[in-house]
């Protein structure tokens, strides 16, 4: 089971009205994408705290890829609360000797197909050259 | 062909365009029965083939899919899709539509929308769902936010090879499916068939469709979408990048000659609009909109309007008068300007937009006792106080049905004219089965 | 409401179903479906995990409600397509089953797994996206949808044509409905038109249609000289207090006029006045009213130019377009001049966008320190309308129009454009920052003004164009609601109007739900297009009305009391006003200061859960805790066989 290149494992925070629809636009078009991607489904990533990161990486998840609803979120000011909070998460990854690149914040709407696939392949590129979290 | 069921509902709406949806969901939501009868086979209307809409710039599939979801889930809302209506008459107290079924040779209940039948298709045709310029199979699922998410056949291009019927893990593929007439009762109707653009082969100035990198601001919309033919913004001539676009205004609106007096409301908007996002996907290309009046009358219009102009979108005061191929697949523009010394201009441009006006999608005829403005959309009888209301009792319309709209427009008009039809059905009794 | 007293720590006799779909090849041609089953028997929780060629089909939906009936299973996992075209169906299943629709949990193989991966990576990551579900699944409690009770009764502010059509519809609909309007009058700006622009149907029926129905409709209640004065309350149940009492100052003195003049009683519509339903309060009263919706319909006032604004205020004989449909009411003579005022009108200018379309470094700003950057989008028409009136009434008056865009946009309206070039009225087109200007005119013994411009469409010319009267085409301002948007708490845009949540997903709704947009307190708009927006606020505050309640997703915000400490962050991090409280409650005994969630304000966006310092705030059927089990389910690999064998 084990690849000879690491393959760290990524997660994706999908908002339900944006993101994961984009997402399913995705496997509509048989667009395939590294397998090393698990998306979760959310209402709106506002929800998790700064812990909820650093508590991912610690389990061993390679990368995050916040994939939110932007400034069209259905609730208002929540993607500035949420760019603050991931303010906020960059210097404690850095505490931790985290590579900060391995959380990102983007915006991805029904039908950015190719937004979705370039984001996952960038991070996929990433951690593959980073190697697991906490060894860079 | 006998009639084969007849169906029964509170309401019925015709066109489950954006207009129909919002319509149809209003008047489900105080639990009165609805059908939305469809002709095409997805609902989403206009509205779910664009690209980003104005002056908010949402994704339009984002806006969209969320209103076409609610209606396909609610428990009050049937959606009959790929319906033609032949007929639409007051008996009594009630409404009867006559309908017909077209047949999509695929059975809607068994096709899971895996499009197995799609890959093994052997024959491409120019989707239209793409303004021609990528290819479809002859069996297909219209696009990829249709709903339903059901395949059909194009019966004029398949070679009835059989490939579908045989990989299809549901057998629903059926050849010998047959179009089917039934009737529909309702108490009450709301019209919401919306616009079809005018044709580009209509316009003799502009080419009549024969110069490749003149096109419909349709095809714009597609060029521009990120599921687009092309992923980007590309010339159908030769596949370059267009170094300069223009967008011809009022092509086929304000034009005695082309038999539309009338104003399409919605070019201007839509124009300005395209020329944003190519600022966007071009950002070293001209844009450039030649128009006689810009009209952008609603909400946060004009502030989009300065803003484009601050992008640096240039809007040249003059009507063009003829569109002719120039060398290597540019076009070549002949203009009366209104500016600076005025008098005729000669202009080349890489790719053209013809901001086409807007037609009535339905027109009754035979088929309805509504009668139809000068304009041939339907006429209202009352537009100052209850803007929805038609010459036939307990039918309203909504939307570009009376009269080109935007979007925005239209939802509101749908609020209103279902609240005409729920307020008609109080009155007779009706009550909400809630 | 409902009230909820739940724990939330897992069940631990949760008992997971997993039913993983083939569909048809679509998912098992990329992944083998027989192992994810073998995985998720391994994950804790489930007791049986099945797999089949299309679950979606009614006899594999019977199969899941039989493990539900016999008991063998309380939590649902379906690993098959997309949830948005099968989520709502399994619930729907459940739900047949007699059992709870929200102990269910999706997980989508087909689009995001099959279609765009292959072989054993595809068949690892679906083992570990249901192992997942079934994580969540297992710490999955029913839900309820949330119900709240709704007062059956809209309260319409405004009293012009927007809230006339939107009381009348409420009404209609048999809907009860009170209508608070703050002047003595109903008719609103409508009321101080005289012919409405394109298809010349008089103010005086419009409003008497409406104000006569609505008068004497049993459902409808008006009082006028009514202004709300507090407000309290959410979606279903507002409580809104009403003081009414004698308008102060002259504000109406000059309506008043008109109307004792006119000789008209009570509830007679009289031009330029409206119609006057009851006496002037003597004294001040109050009183309350519930309502289970609000709709507002505050309206506009026509923009006030600037004194030396074109001249205006400077010449007498310059004045606003509403002025000039007052004169014109009441103009003298059948000759074929114009005469107002006893003056000889032979040639008028009329500039459009005066106080619209006003651009930031271009334009003045005014009083207040505003620019009005939008269109007003009634007054070319209304402008047009007027000169083809004039023209056709008095044929030796000409008229020279300057504008910038003629934009008649709507049905009828381009008619009025043609009718005007036809009938010889003159256009003069000129750019932003170039107005025209209007001053004396120095040759005494002709007209009295005298406007210049440079015009584009002589490409450029300066002209100069002697007139009797200048009309001022003024555009739509809202009226002054400050203290209403104070408390009702509800979001103006920069252009002052009030804000809907969206202009395409919610245009009628503001971010207050319950809160309802009609007309032009909104946006500009014409008459029609303002009875159009009251019917569709009408119908969204019938659709919370009709029921007596309404019923909302019961994903909201939930408070553990065994865990709250009373720190406030949630409050402070809430995105909907209202929805979150520190209120006083009694724990075992002691008065302590805890969170409280109003269910029927809260969103679930989760915006509190990220800022709880004791996680003891979380979105029903989204915790934090369930997320967790998720990764930990990703990350794990003790269920693959592989793994468990090696």
């Amino acid at each position: 089971m084990e690849a000879e290149k690491y393959a760290g494992k990524i997660l994706i925070l999908a908002t339900e009205t944006c993101a994961y629809p984009g997402a399913d636009a995705v496997g509509q078009g048989h667009q395939s994408y590294p397998a090393n991607t698990y998306l979760l489904r959310v209402k709106d990533p506002v929800l998790f705290p700064e812990k909820f990161y650093l508590d991912c990486f610690a389990k061993g998840v390679a990368g995050i890829i916040i994939m939110s609803c932007g400034v069209e979120s259905p609730y208002p000011g929540s993607y500035e609360a949420l760019a603050r909070r991931i303010d906020r998460v960059y210097p404690l990854m850095k505490a931790k000797g985290l590579d900060i690149r391995r959380l990102r914040l983007t915006a991805i709407c029904t039908v950015c197909t190719r937004a979705f696939v370039n984001e996952v392949r960038q991070m996929h590129d990433l951690v593959s050259e980073l190697g697991p979290p906490g060894r860079e | 062909m006998g009639v084969q069921q007849n169906l029964k509902f509170d309401a019925l709406v015709l066109g489950g365009g954006i207009a129909g949806l919002e319509a149809a969901l209003n008047l489900a939501e105080q639990d009165f029965s609805v059908a939305v009868v469809e002709k095409d086979a997805s609902i989403g209307g206009k509205m779910i083939r664009l690209s980003k809409v104005f002056p908010t710039l949402d994704c339009s599939s984002c806006i969209t899919t969320p209103k076409m979801a609610a209606a396909a889930h609610h428990p009050k809302v049937t959606l009959l899709t790929y319906c033609e209506l032949q007929s639409l008459e007051r008996r009594g107290d009630e409404l009867v539509a006559l309908i017909t079924q077209k047949p999509r040779y695929v059975d809607l209940e068994k096709c899971i929308g895996c499009r197995q039948c799609e890959y093994q298709c052997p024959v491409l045709v120019p989707d239209a769902e793409q303004g021609g310029l990528a290819a479809r199979k002859a069996i297909y699922i219209p696009f990829s936010n249709a709903i339903p998410q059901k395949a059909l056949i194009d019966p004029e291009n398949c070679i009835l090879c059989g490939r579908c019927e045989k990989v299809c893990p549901t057998q629903a593929v059926d050849f010998f499916q047959k179009v089917e007439d039934f009737t529909l009762t309702a108490a009450t109707a709301v019209i919401a068939t919306g616009f079809e653009m005018m044709p580009l082969e209509d316009k003799v100035q502009y080419g009549q469709g024969q110069i490749p990198d003149v096109i419909t601001a349709l095809q714009m919309e597609r060029l521009l979408a990120p599921h687009g033919p092309y992923n980007r913004v590309l010339r159908p001539y030769d596949g370059k990048e267009p170094d300069s676009v223009a967008f011809i205004q009022c092509a086929g609106s304000r034009d005695q000659s082309m038999g539309v007096p009338y104003c399409s409301r919605v070019c201007c908007m839509y124009a300005i609009k395209q020329a944003m996002l190519l600022s966007g996907s071009l950002p070293l290309a001209d844009l450039t909109v030649y128009y006689l009046d810009i009209r952008a009358f609603g909400k946060g219009y004009e502030q989009f309007f300065q803003n484009a102009q601050a992008m640096g979108v240039n809007f040249v005061k003059g009507k063009v008068a003829y569109v002719e191929p120039g060398e290597g697949g540019a076009v070549r523009l002949r203009y009366e300007s209104q500016e600076a010394e005025g008098g005729v201009q000669v202009v080349e441009h890489d790719l053209v937009v013809l901001s086409l006006g807007l037609l009535p999608g339905w027109t009754p005829g035979a088929s309805c006792a509504l009668s139809t403005g000068a304009d041939n959309f339907i006429k209202t009888v009352k537009p100052k106080l209850a803007p929805a209301l038609t010459e036939l009792s307990g039918v309203f319309v909504a939307g570009a049905a009376s009269g080109p709209k935007d979007i925005v427009d239209s939802i509101v008009e749908a609020g209103a004219a279902a609240m005409e039809a729920c307020r008609y059905l109080a009155a007779r009794g009706f009550k909400a089965a809630g | 409401m409902a009230k909820k007293k739940k724990k939330t720590e897992p069940a631990p006799e949760a008992k997971v179903g997993v039913y993983v779909c083939h569909c048809g090849g679509n998912i098992s041609d990329a992944v083998e479906v027989d192992q994810v089953c073998q995985h998720a028997r391994r994950v804790p929780g489930v007791v049986v995990a099945r797999d089949n060629m299309f679950l979606c089909s009614d006899p594999c939906q019977e199969m899941i409600i039989e493990d539900l009936k016999s008991g063998l299973v309380d939590r649902v996992v379906v690993a098959s397509c997309s949830p948005s075209l099968h989520e709502a169906t399994f619930r729907r299943a459940l739900a047949r089953a007699g059992a709870n629709p929200y102990v269910y949990e999706h997980a989508n193989l087909r689009e995001q797994v099959s279609w765009v991966h292959h072989g054993a990576a595809a068949t690892e990551k679906a083992s570990r996206l249901v192992a997942a579900a079934a994580a969540k699944a297992r710490l999955l409690r029913p839900l309820e949808s949330i119900r709240v009770e709704v007062q059956r009764q809209a309260v319409v502010i405004g009293g012009g044509v927007a809230g006339l059509k939107a009381a009348l519809e409420l009404g209609e609909r048999g809907l009860a409905v009170v209508l608070v309007e703050k002047s003595p009058f109903l008719g609103g700006q409508v009321a101080q038109l005289q012919r409405l622009a394109p298809f010349g149907e008089t103010a005086a029926e419009v409003i008497s249609e409406l104000t006569g129905a609505v008068l004497k409709h049993p459902a409808i209640t008006v009082h006028t000289c009514a202004e709300v004065e507090d407000f309290a309350g959410y979606i279903g149940n507002f409580k809104i207090k009403v003081v009414r009492q004698s308008p102060a100052g002259a504000v109406y003195a000059d309506r008043l006029a008109r109307l004792s003049r006119s000789g008209r009683g009570l509830g007679e519509y009289v031009p330029f006045v409206g119609v006057m339903p009851a006496a002037i309060p003597e004294g001040r009263e109050e009183f309350d009213l519930e309502a289970g919706a609000i709709v507002l319909a505050t309206g506009f006032r026509p923009y006030q130019p600037r004194a030396g604004e074109y001249g205006y205020r400077d010449f007498p004989e310059v004045v606003t377009l509403p002025e000039l449909i007052r004169q014109l009411a009441a103009a003298e003579g059948a000759g074929d001049t114009l005469v107002l005022n006893g003056r000889l009108i032979r040639q008028a200018a009329l500039i459009h966008c005066v106080g619209s379309r006003q651009i930031p470094g271009v334009h003045a700003e005014n009083e207040g320190g505003y620019l009005n950057e939008y269109c007003s989008r009634t007054c070319c028409s209304a402008t047009l309308y007027a000169a083809n009136q004039i023209r056709e009434q008095y044929p030796k008056t000409r008229i020279f129009d300057f504008y910038r865009d003629i934009r008649t946009y709507g049905r009828g309206q381009e008619e009025l454009y043609t009718e005007a070039a036809r009938n010889g009225t003159l256009f003069f087109r000129f750019e932003a920052g170039e107005e025209p200007q209007v001053s004396r005119n120095p040759h005494r013994t002709s007209n009295p003004l005298l406007v210049k411009v440079r015009d584009v469409l002589t490409f450029g010319e300066e002209l100069e164009v002697p007139v009797d009267l200048v009309v001022l085409a003024v555009g739509q301002e809202p009226n002054d609601i400050a203290h209403l948007v104070e408390n009702l708490k509800i979001p103006v845009g920069a252009d002052r109007f009030l804000q809907e949540v969206h202009p395409k997903l919610r245009p009628v709704e503001v971010s207050v739900a319950g809160i309802l947009l009609a007309g032009t307190c909104q946006a500009p708009f014409d008459v029609g297009e303002t009875c159009a927006a009251a019917g569709a606020a009408a119908v969204k505050a019938a659709a919370i009305l009709t029921r007596g309640y309404v019923e909302l997703d019961p994903f909201v915000a939930e408070v553990d009391l065994s865990r709250c400490v009373g720190t406030g962050a949630c409050v402070e991090a809430c995105l909907a006003e209202g929805a979150l409280a520190l209120v006083n409650l009694e724990v075992e005994g002691q008065m302590v200061r805890r969170a409280q969630v109003n269910p029927a304000l809260c969103l679930g966006c989760g915006a509190c859960v990220a800022v709880c310092p004791e996680n003891a705030i979380n979105v029903q059927g989204w915790t934090l805790k369930q997320y967790e089990a998720m990764v930990d389910m990703i990350v794990s690999d003790e269920y693959l066989e592989e793994r468990a064998e090696g």
